[in-house]
């Protein structure tokens, strides 16, 4: 029996270095103060942002006494899959950070926490990006930052070619007729770049006066005539017109690199890319209202913060959102570090972002919310995109012409995409 | 303690239950959840527990045999499916070929096999991970190695990564180069068995090197081949960390040249909030694999000798 | 005849030395990489050997949050799957080799048929288990998973099945426990092929990454996997960077396989092989 005997103290060993862990997970924190778990992709520890981040973590400390912030930064790729396994096993941050795309699945799966009347006052925030985060006539997030795209320009090769600027008038063909000057000055030199990506191509369509689903959001609308004219166009900067280079052209060199790099004419991207080219571009550029076809259209990209519905803290989570999202101290220290665009109409705070240079005509950031579209909604974002994107994959290598992709991927989206 | 001692699952128990207890919780009930997810609609975005109301919430969110229709009838599944196959096409025969290779070279009766032994499993050691990042470099078109070397001789190398018809052949590559010495270390293992007086009854006959390998290697090693065609067949169905690191760019590479099955299931389940549909598509491929095992074990009569 | 001995024996250096330059010059590149300063990474002609090497890369490194401790993890975690994942499995295959019992031969298949599941999509269905039983974020979470392994158990069951009775017969005369017979007699002569097995538990837990990430939800428990991952995202084109993390990640296991090679001198042996 001496066996058995050994055998089970082998056992209860294992059982007991194990057992300690299940302790240690039943512990709950003190009960002084609060402490608050925050987390996002955006601002990461080594850069500028995530320096202002730990700057308005401390202000609000500061502010709220009782209140600690214990902050987790994690990189965009694999923020999602960590941010979806704690959501199901209830272990979500008090706030964390969504993007858009992302919000509305959270949004409709109950994941988060109805902070409507928790939020204190909100009129500071930019109206537009405000509801972007209402779900269902219900706020389920604050917006944090925001930014759009534009049209940003080499003065340097605009001036070798003796071409004028590009003005807020401009529109597609003008872009065709200074590419093809600017190309003209040498080998490896190239007019525009505008990559045909989801974005890019229910904006495009807009300006082509089109559009991917109906005004009431009930149906998809993607093979329209002028939306297959508008993809058409887009890709015809590469095929036809020859003034976009194409992936082969640009041999694993990325799109910003070729701007930075002095041999890039025009090209159409974010506002974040301030930061890196006011640092890396030998040369002086600026900013315009991207052009349209037949009319303008812009569009914003914006991150929120929201509440997890678990949150045993609703409304000191609620308190810290609005804090780190629209507060002046909080997105004084945003501009400051270049941090995107804060999501609110302080005049100083706007001011104080204005008189940054460059680019020269910062006012353009503003003006292109004249003309903003709202992209394409749907509980199955991530997937819609998906889809989209690999129908205009097929017309960018040539697989299969505009008409005949998006009339098959007006198919797929009836068929795969609920709305 | 006699030999009776060491009757009864009385006596076995206790050596068993660790292990028991591991594969219960850790394999058995996990597959037994999946299966139950796979009948129902659930995100994966919302709260689930497992020992609090779990078969409630899968009765009140079941879709019967919807996400297997769906899938079978979607055509991107046949198109992932086909992916599989193709790269199972390019790797499998080279990769035989590589790894017994190198089995051959480390049982060779030379001096320094020690070396090859060491070099041929360096990267097997390293993480996908790791092993990705590498060649993403490796094959990066313009400033890696590998086009700056077929340069050399005029020949300007393709696009790799980025383009679609070679986005698979880089993967391919990529995992020759990951799995050659794993799998040599098994064909090694063959070779070892091999009772060396059949070689030294074969060279007292005159039996030449390419004979003896012909007669007595290949047949008596064509079990061990087998067991290395089925596990790198299983492992190929479950093509995936390379692919997620060096594709991940973009929708599953060029033109969704790499979108494999994994793939699928892991977008579906973390990208697209379908956690049941992509429980579903697990179980396909379960099931796929399954098949594709047994139609070899059946094949396996007709190739591998038992005889000798 | 001496002649064609020769050339039978250059061809095999030949090929010989090809496989591993292939097998190997990924690993000098990447050492090349880590030692260039960023400079030098983007340079046509490219710098085969960099001309002014520097250990910036690999100082940027370590003074990044979170890799010496992802390192520590992951240690921990290779280690304890090491040690539950031999013992447990040993326990296992000498149960179903050495001793009679009813339910044996079935109990054995059910191992073996989960050793036959995609493991790539079970992972919710483990998180979800791991979090009723309190294990999430914890380093337990990923060394319980890493250490059953089915194959281990089938392999130490081929191992032992070879050693014969008369052994425990001859310990049982002189009074030895089952027990003791398992640790002072069975454990040794299965020497190879727990070293082995000890080397494919240590590697699978080391590089794992889909797992980690997400079982461990605090950056605090990262392994270093996720971190590399992370780092590729962050840092895209900063190859030098980049490959010097991947190189750390290698250099341990590396150590552990030289250390243990002989253990591999005769292959692995999983096949049932017959001849």
């Amino acid at each position: 029996m001496k066996t058995t005997k050994n055998v089970l103290s082998l056992v209860l060993i294992l059982v007991l270095s194990i057992l300690p862990i299940f302790a240690a997970g039943t512990q709950e924190a003190g009960k002084t103060g609060v402490t608050l778990k925050l987390e996002q992709f955006s601002g990461s520890d080594a850069t500028l942002s995530g320096k202002a981040l730990r700057g308005m973590i401390a202000e609000f400390e500061k502010q709220n006494p009782t209140i600690k912030v214990a902050l987790q930064t994690i990189g965009y790729d694999d923020y999602f899959t960590q941010l979806q396994s704690k959501v199901v096993g209830g272990n979500a941050a008090d706030v964390f950070e969504l993007n858009y795309e992302n919000f509305v699945a959270y949004a409709s799966e109950g994941a988060l926490a109805n902070i409507t009347s928790l939020l204190g006052d909100t009129s500071g925030f930019n109206d537009t990006a405000f509801k972007a985060f209402n779900y269902q006539g219900v706020q389920y997030g604050v917006p944090n930052s925001f930014s759009n795209v534009v049209l940003f320009y080499n003065k340097a090769l605009f001036d070798q070619a003796g071409i004028a600027y590009p003005t807020e008038t401009w529109t597609w063909k003008d872009i065709e007729v200074a590419s093809k000057k600017i190309m003209n000055l040498g080998k490896n030199i190239w007019g525009f770049y505008r990559p045909f990506s989801f974005h890019e191509f229910y904006k495009g369509a807009a300006q082509n006066g089109g559009s991917l689903m109906s005004a009431d959001r009930k149906t998809f609308t993607v093979n329209t005539a002028e939306n297959i004219e508008a993809a058409s166009m887009m890709v015809g900067w590469q095929k036809d017109s020859k003034i976009m280079p194409t992936d082969a052209d640009m041999a694993g060199m990325g799109d910003w690199d070729l701007f930075k790099s002095g041999r890039l004419g025009m090209i159409v991207t974010g506002i974040w890319a301030f930061a890196d080219f006011s640092a890396n571009c030998p040369f002086e550029w600026d900013i315009t209202i991207e052009p349209g076809n037949v009319k303008k259209a812009t569009h914003f990209f914006s991150n929120s913060y929201v509440v997890s519905a678990t949150s045993k803290y609703p409304a000191e989570s609620a308190k810290l959102a609005a804090f780190l999202a629209g507060s002046k101290e909080a997105t004084k220290l945003r501009v400051e570090a270049s941090w995107e665009l804060p999501p609110v109409t302080y005049p100083e705070i706007i001011e104080s972002y204005l008189s940054i240079t460059p680019p020269q005509n910062r006012e353009a950031v503003f003006a292109s919310l004249d003309y903003l579209v709202t992209p394409p909604v749907s509980i199955q974002q991530a997937e819609m995109t998906a889809i989209i994107q690999s129908y205009l994959d097929q017309i960018l290598s040539g697989k299969q012409s505009a008409k005949v992709a998006l009339d098959a991927c007006q198919k797929e989206l009836e068929a795969k995409i609920s709305l | 303690m006699s030999i009776q001692g060491r009757r009864g699952l009385r006596v076995a128990l206790p050596f068993l239950l660790p292990s028991l207890l591991g594969a219960a919780l850790f394999a058995i009930l996990p597959i037994i959840i999946s299966l139950l997810l796979s009948i129902t609609s659930w995100t994966g975005m919302s709260k689930v527990k497992i020992t609090d109301g779990f078969l409630r919430f899968v009765a009140e969110h079941s879709v019967g045999w919807d996400n297997f229709a769906a899938i079978l009838s979607d055509q991107e599944f046949w198109r992932a499916l086909s992916h599989n196959l193709y790269f199972i096409v390019l790797y499998l025969p080279l990769m035989l070929l590589f790894s017994l290779t190198c089995a051959l070279i480390i049982n060779a009766p030379k001096r320094g096999t020690g070396i090859y032994r060491v070099v041929y499993y360096l990267p097997v050691l390293t993480s996908w991970v790791a092993g990705s990042l590498i060649w993403k470099w490796l094959l990066s078109p313009v400033y890696g190695p590998i086009n700056n070397f077929l340069s050399f001789f005029g020949i300007e190398g393709p696009l790799w990564l980025q383009s679609e018809v070679w986005a698979m052949p880089s993967i391919v590559i990529a995992s020759i180069w990951k799995d050659m010495g794993f799998y040599a270390m098994v064909i090694l293992g063959g070779l070892k068995s091999i009772n060396i007086e059949y070689y030294e009854a074969a060279r007292i006959d005159g039996a030449s090197p390419l004979q003896m390998f012909q007669r007595i290697t290949l047949p008596l090693l064509s079990s061990v081949l087998f067991y290395v065609t089925m596990l790198s067949m299983i492992n190929a169905f479950q093509l995936f960390p390379q692919v997620m690191v060096m594709t991940k760019e973009g929708n599953a590479g060029p033109n969704g040249a790499t979108m494999v099955m994994v793939e699928r299931i892991y977008k579906y389940a973390f990208r697209y909030g379908k956690m049941g549909y992509a429980a579903a598509y697990s179980w396909i491929l379960f099931v796929i694999i399954m098949a594709f095992t047994y139609i070899q074990k059946r094949g396996e009569k007709r190739w591998v000798n038992y005889d000798v | 005849m001496m002649f064609k001995k020769h050339i039978n024996t250059v061809l095999y250096h030949v090929v010989a030395i090809l496989l591993g330059v292939m097998a190997i010059v990924p690993f000098l590149w990447m050492l090349s990489t880590s030692l260039k300063s960023s400079g030098a990474l983007l340079v046509i002609p490219i710098e085969w050997i960099p001309k002014e090497p520097t250990f910036f890369a690999y100082k940027r490194l370590f003074a990044l949050t979170g890799i010496v401790r992802s390192i520590g993890n992951s240690l921990v975690v290779s280690t304890g799957a090491v040690v539950v994942g031999l013992l447990s499995s040993s326990m296992a295959a000498f149960a179903f080799s050495k001793i009679r019992f009813k339910g044996s031969g079935f109990l054995f298949m059910m191992f073996i048929a989960s050793m036959m599941l995609p493991s790539h999509v079970i992972f919710i269905p483990l998180y979800l288990i791991m979090n009723d039983l309190h294990l999430v974020d914890t380093l337990f979470a990923l060394i319980l998973p890493y250490s059953f392994k089915a194959f281990a158990v089938f392999m130490l069951r081929q191992q032992m099945m070879g050693i014969p009775d008369a052994y425990l017969d001859a310990a049982a005369i002189d009074g030895a426990s089952l027990y003791r017979s398992f640790f002072t007699i069975f454990l040794p002569l299965c020497k190879t092929a727990l070293a082995t097995l000890a080397i494919i538990l240590a590697m699978d837990a080391w590089n794992d990454y889909l797992m980690p990430l997400v079982l461990m939800t605090s950056t605090k428990n990262y392994t270093l996997p996720i971190i590399l991952n992370a780092l590729s995202g962050q840092f895209k084109t900063s190859y030098d960077l980049l490959m010097a993390g991947a190189l750390i990640s290698v250099i341990p296991l590396l150590i552990i396989y030289i250390a243990a090679q002989r253990y591999f001198a005769s292959g692995l042996q999983v096949g049932g092989v017959k001849g």
